[in-house]
């Protein structure tokens, strides 16, 4: 270059210079477009379009600020930018199914979306900024936002103790505790596991070749249609003994094992022979055995299945083995001394104590031996030969290998501990810390849960669990359950969100104490939250129940209930028995505040109880749930024998509101006067009949109310 | 010099429309995966199901706690209270009756009952034993369930979806 030219830029410089001028310039201004173009940005500007499309664009956008939208809580992990793009999440105007989504209001929860945030609930990558990433599995963020299906399981991660609103997740909870998960894997906050029978003298009862039969096939299987069935029948509870991949060597050493086990001998009992003789010859006996088999309401807990109108369904309780083909199963010794005295067997079980005449003994034993069989129940079964050492030895090792000791107790066989993996945080586990296998799922923990459950080699080859059968709703519920088991929370200053499960117990006193564990009378009746649910609640028995009915209900167990043919069944108390039950709920067994003494019912005059009948008839109309000398409705406990039955105290505090004393009462509360709960509980203190005996008629069984005949 | 600048200029080109390549995505786009919270069997055809919302799903459990004794046929228990009480009570779903009422009208009637608005006194009042809200929800299910389906009168968003 001639020195005369330095300095001077020539035309093709300049034009280089302007280039990587513009080059520069367009280079720096990628980002700034990329960001513009961003989704999150993109629904920014689309809400604000929406909102001024409506009318009330002002108050949508007041809040409204074209950043990202963020909820921080320190200490959870809780980032959530969700509501850059949800923007409606709190405008109420915008609750309406015709808005669309992203914008569309959350509907009113129990919680404040703004307090908490979205990810709590919904699972999700909280800080993530774009939709595949907030919402789904990617490369980078593992956590997929939960199915709203699911989302019970959110609240069962803070709520330990159950939720009215959760009926999904207290479902799951209830099969996890009832199929004895607990008894392989640790899990968080379940009721007591409930262990399958002990078996240390299952020799005394069944045989070898229903033993074999039983782990062929538990008799629960799934149908083609989906619907689990026993025996081939339908019904909505799951089997508590699932399937095992046995192989056939395997099922031949368990039942050579199990048919030795003899711990305690059977205490035989003879019934006496005057009242066999009379009976065995006589043609009637097994119409009269089937009519007290009824009377003894057996199904009151027990299902058996029933044939109606061309349809066989299990019907009766669900708190005790079905009993349709359990003539077939056990031996008539055992069936006897069974009935008599059931903890002479096994020292824990719910099964009452009858006081059994011979002649109830001999009808009921000879109608189970020989109406509830099946004459093809053992047929597949091959001829066994008696057990040899080595099945034996095999047996027991297997029993143990098996998992079948986590649930079975057998005198001398110590379980192995923590047979099945911890899943106290099972539900917030990522995708790549579990094993998928060869199973064509997605790869997602909701997937991989549901494959688990309903084929555990599925997912993996090895799995020593169970094949269980589920129907749709319960395998729901339990995924939920299983998915709420989160772990301990993040930091232990927001320990005191926990809600935690309240454990309830009830220990009676004295006599009382004696004859409730005699009659298991908490199987089947709750006392303050401990104990069944198949019959009505008594924590409160003795303000409710005058004592003289209660004797007189103990000697003749009558239902009250017009849809309720499941019934308490007459166990043959004594006297003493009686009148013990009686004085113990009328002293000890009551709600403080109602004091069955505080409403003297001699203030009531005929007047008062004239006017309690019009409110009755014809301002509230109480008889369009209840039924008041063979009319009225269905819904409400019939009032016959109101005045014989109700305390006046527990009937004004019940008219008061019945919520209080019955959370779950059907009852909504009214809003009567004082004036007017006194006529109407002098009306209903009028109302007295004498209590009929039980006809053999009305001995039919039946499904109770809430065992779900609807849904 | 030339050379690598010519080559520079469709290369910062391609960059940009790059950036536009990822398709723009609709303001709509339903997440599939979150699917529906609660589904309710349609009460003529069950093999149809009807999806529920949050609240339609706390109107459900609402419903089949305190409702269902009178105003469906078939219930927990088994037989339906229904045909014992005259006027007989509309079924849940019964649009016909149903849809015609306004979400006012349901919710005053279920909070102060039937005599207080003029019609049976064997529809109890519910408003101390359930929350306004609760009420709501109890209106949702029976909306979301109505056959004939339940059409809001005159939508406030409609006359500006189109734009």
């Amino acid at each position: 270059m001639p020195a005369e030219h330095m300095g001077k830029l020539t035309y093709r410089m300049r034009l280089a210079f302007a280039l990587a001028t513009v080059i520069c310039v367009l280079v720096l201004a990628i980002s700034p477009v990329k960001d513009f173009r961003s989704e999150w940005k993109k629904y920014k500007r689309a809400f604000v379009r929406y909102a001024q499309g409506r009318p009330d664009t002002k108050k949508l956008l007041a809040d409204y600020s074209p950043n990202i939208n963020q909820v921080w809580i320190p200490g959870m992990n809780v980032v959530d930018r969700c509501t850059t793009c949800h923007q409606g999440m709190t405008q109420s105007s915008l609750a309406d199914a015709s808005v669309p989504h992203p914008f569309r209001a959350h509907p009113p929860i129990p919680h404040n979306v703004r307090e908490w945030g979205c990810t709590i609930c919904h699972r999700g990558q909280g800080p993530a900024t774009e939709i595949a990433e907030a919402h789904e599995t990617t490369l980078a963020w593992e956590q997929p936002i939960l199915p709203a299906h699911y989302l019970q399981a959110s609240c069962g991660s803070c709520h330990h103790a159950d939720l009215n609103q959760t009926p999904q997740l207290t479902r799951g909870r209830e099969l996890l505790s009832r199929l004895n998960c607990q008894a392989c894997h640790k899990l968080n906050d379940l009721e007591p596991p409930m262990l399958g029978p002990e078996l240390s003298s299952v020799g005394c009862k069944v045989s070898r070749e229903w033993i074999y039969k039983w782990m062929k096939e538990p008799r629960t299987v799934l149908d083609k249609d989906g619907n689990v069935t026993v025996n081939g029948y339908e019904t909505g509870d799951e089997s508590r003994m699932p399937k095992f991949r046995l192989k056939d060597e395997e099922i031949l050493a368990l039942s050579a094992f199990l048919s030795v086990q003899k711990a305690k001998p059977l205490e035989t009992y003879k019934i006496n022979p005057a009242v066999v003789a009379a009976w065995s010859k006589n043609a009637d006996l097994l119409p009269q055995a089937e009519l007290r088999f009824r009377q003894m309401m057996c199904t009151t807990c027990h299902p058996l299945a029933v044939t109606r109108a061309g349809e066989t369904k299990l019907i009766g309780g669900n708190i005790a083995p079905e009993l349709t083909k359990v003539g077939s199963k056990v031996n008539e010794q055992w069936l006897v001394s069974w009935l008599r005295n059931p903890q002479g067997y096994l020292a824990h079980n719910n099964m009452p104590h009858y006081g059994w005449s011979d002649e109830d003994l001999y009808k009921v034993s000879q109608y189970v031996m020989n109406k509830l069989t099946d004459s093809d129940l053992l047929s597949t079964v091959p001829k066994l030969d008696t057990p040899t050492d080595d099945q034996i030895k095999n047996g027991r090792r297997l029993f143990l290998e098996k998992g079948c000791a986590s649930c079975h107790n057998i005198a001398g066989v110590t379980p192995q501990k923590d047979f099945g993996p911890d899943l106290t945080a099972l539900g917030a586990k990522n995708a790549s810390e579990l094993e998928f296998g060869k199973a064509k799922i997605t790869h997602n923990l909701l997937s991989y849960i549901q494959a688990k459950l309903q084929d555990p080699v599925s997912v993996n080859l090895a799995s020593r669990m169970p094949q269980y059968t589920w129907n749709a709703v319960d395998l729901d519920a339990v995924t939920t359950a299983l998915l709420s088991q989160t772990g301990p929370k993040p930091t232990s200053a927001l320990q005191h969100l926990v809600v935690p499960k309240v454990e309830a117990s009830y220990k009676p006193v004295g006599d009382f104490a004696e004859i409730y564990e005699r009659y298991k009378c908490y199987a089947c009746h709750r006392f303050n939250g401990y104990g069944g649910t198949l019959a009505p609640d008594l924590s409160y028995e003795g303000s409710r129940a005058q004592k003289k009915w209660i004797v007189e209900f103990l000697k003749n167990p009558q239902t009250i209930r017009p849809t309720l043919i499941l019934r308490m069944p007459q166990f043959n108390m004594t006297d003493k028995e009686v009148n013990t039950v009686a004085e113990y709920l009328a002293l000890a067994v009551q709600k403080p505040d109602v004091n069955p003494e505080s409403v003297d019912a001699r203030q009531f005059t005929p007047a008062l109880a004239s006017l309690g009948k019009q409110l009755y008839e014809v301002k509230f109309q109480c008889q369009s749930c209840h039924t008041i000398g063979g009319t009225g409705g269905y819904v409400g406990p019939n009032l016959n024998n109101a005045g014989n039955w109700l305390t006046p105290a527990w009937t004004e505090a019940w008219l008061r509101n019945p919520q209080t004393l019955q959370p779950d009462a059907i009852e909504p509360r009214r809003n009567f006067t004082e004036e007017e709960i006194r006529a109407l509980t002098a009306y209903l203190m009028t109302l007295k009949v004498g209590i009929k005996p039980q006809t053999a008629a009305s001995a039919v069984n039946g499904r109770s109310a809430g065992q779900g005949a609807g849904r | 010099m030339k050379s690598p600048m010519r080559l520079a200029l469709p290369i910062l080109l391609a960059a940009f429309s790059l950036t536009a390549c990822k398709q723009a995505t609709e303001v709509v786009k339903p997440v599939e995966a979150f699917g529906s919270y609660d589904t309710e069997p349609d009460w003529n055809d069950s093999t149809k199901l009807v999806n529920l919302g949050y609240q339609e799903s706390q109107g459900k459990r609402i419903f089949y706690q305190s409702c269902v004794w009178c105003h469906a046929d078939a219930t927990p228990a088994g037989p339906s209270n229904r045909s014992n009480l005259t006027p007989v009570p509309p079924l849940l779903d019964d649009g016909d009756k149903l849809n015609a009422e306004s979400d006012e009208f349901m919710q005053n009637i279920i909070t102060l009952g039937g005599s207080a608005l003029g019609k049976s006194a064997m529809m109890p009042p519910y408003g101390k034993t359930l929350t306004a809200g609760e009420i709501k929800e109890v209106i949702a299910f029976t909306r979301a369930i109505a056959q004939p389906p339940y059409q809001k009168p005159g939508r406030q968003g409609s006359q500006y979806a189109a734009k």
